[in-house]
């Protein structure tokens, strides 16, 4: 399986790396703001994304709402530093299937991958 | 700025440290912000809007902003360089992020944040806009010592 990981920031982009090759999945592309994940979920069919928030071009949350539009059905996991209710409750509304809120323990979020990818 | 509006900021740094960076950071005295003060040899900064407006600094030794990095991805970096500014742009906005959402949870529409600024070198000077008072909070952890800024008021 081919993941998708989405963040401005290349250092977060290299742990959620880490974590993906903890939960087998060795397969990563990665994008560095809303646009460019779009672009790429045109392209490739991914398995997994993960996706910030807040990145410079497009939001990760309108990123979400514009895959789940062009009708790409994957898992998508908001990895993101916006820790309110009402961001989560967004970003679930837009079409993500699960949250992780940063800072994270690595166990967490591999822990997260793989129940999302259990249930998909 | 009340001072009960720094404490969100200090227990997220402690969740940064806790979770991330396997380590555990012990905080000093709560004082004000001097503007002539030795702003460290790195500083990431993050603006805050919306419904409240400010600015978030970490400001660190060199030392400590290497530690920091190779902890956090496994390296042996010896030099500040573009992953280690890009590091430390990330772990500011993971301390903001983490205060806003504990500052207000009722709030129908979150605080925004700006993307990240990070300052390096040895001789500048850090100027605050006339009026604003900058809380300061020194760190100490086994990675080495820091400093988190803080100026925050809330929109009436």
């Amino acid at each position: 399986m081919r993941a998708l990981v989405v963040d401005d920031s290349a250092v977060m982009r290299k742990v959620l790396i880490g974590a993906l090759s903890r939960a087998n999945i060795n397969e990563v592309d990665q994008a560095a703001d809303g646009l460019e994940a779009v672009k790429a979920s045109a392209e490739s069919d991914y398995g997994l994304v993960l996706m910030d928030w807040n990145m410079p071009n497009m939001l990760g949350i309108d990123a979400v709402k514009a895959i789940r539009a062009a009708g790409k059905t994957m898992p998508i996991i908001m990895v993101t530093t916006e820790a309110e209710k009402s961001r989560v409750i967004e970003a679930l509304k837009a079409g993500a299937n699960n949250y992780i809120i940063k800072p994270f323990e690595p166990q967490t979020i591999v822990g997260k991958i793989q129940e999302v990818l259990d249930k998909a | 700025m009340k001072v009960e509006y720094i404490n969100p900021f200090i227990e997220s740094t402690y969740d940064l440290f806790s979770t991330m960076l396997s380590s555990k950071a012990i905080r000093g005295d709560v004082g004000l912000a001097k503007p002539d003060a030795n702003p460290r040899d790195i500083m990431a900064l993050i603006g805050l809007s919306g419904m409240a407006r400010g600015m978030v600094a970490l400001a660190f030794p060199v030392d400590t902003a290497l530690n920091m990095v190779n902890r956090l991805l496994g390296t042996q970096i010896r030099i500040i360089d573009d992953t280690v500014s890009d590091a430390i742009a990330e772990m500011v906005n993971i301390v903001a992020g983490g205060a806003k959402a504990k500052i207000r949870t009722d709030m129908e529409k979150p605080i925004d944040l700006s993307l990240p600024t990070v300052v390096r070198g040895n001789n500048y000077n850090v100027d605050y806009p006339s009026g604003s008072v900058w809380l300061e909070v020194p760190f100490n952890s086994d990675l080495g010592s820091f400093t988190l800024r803080v100026t925050f008021e809330m929109e009436k």
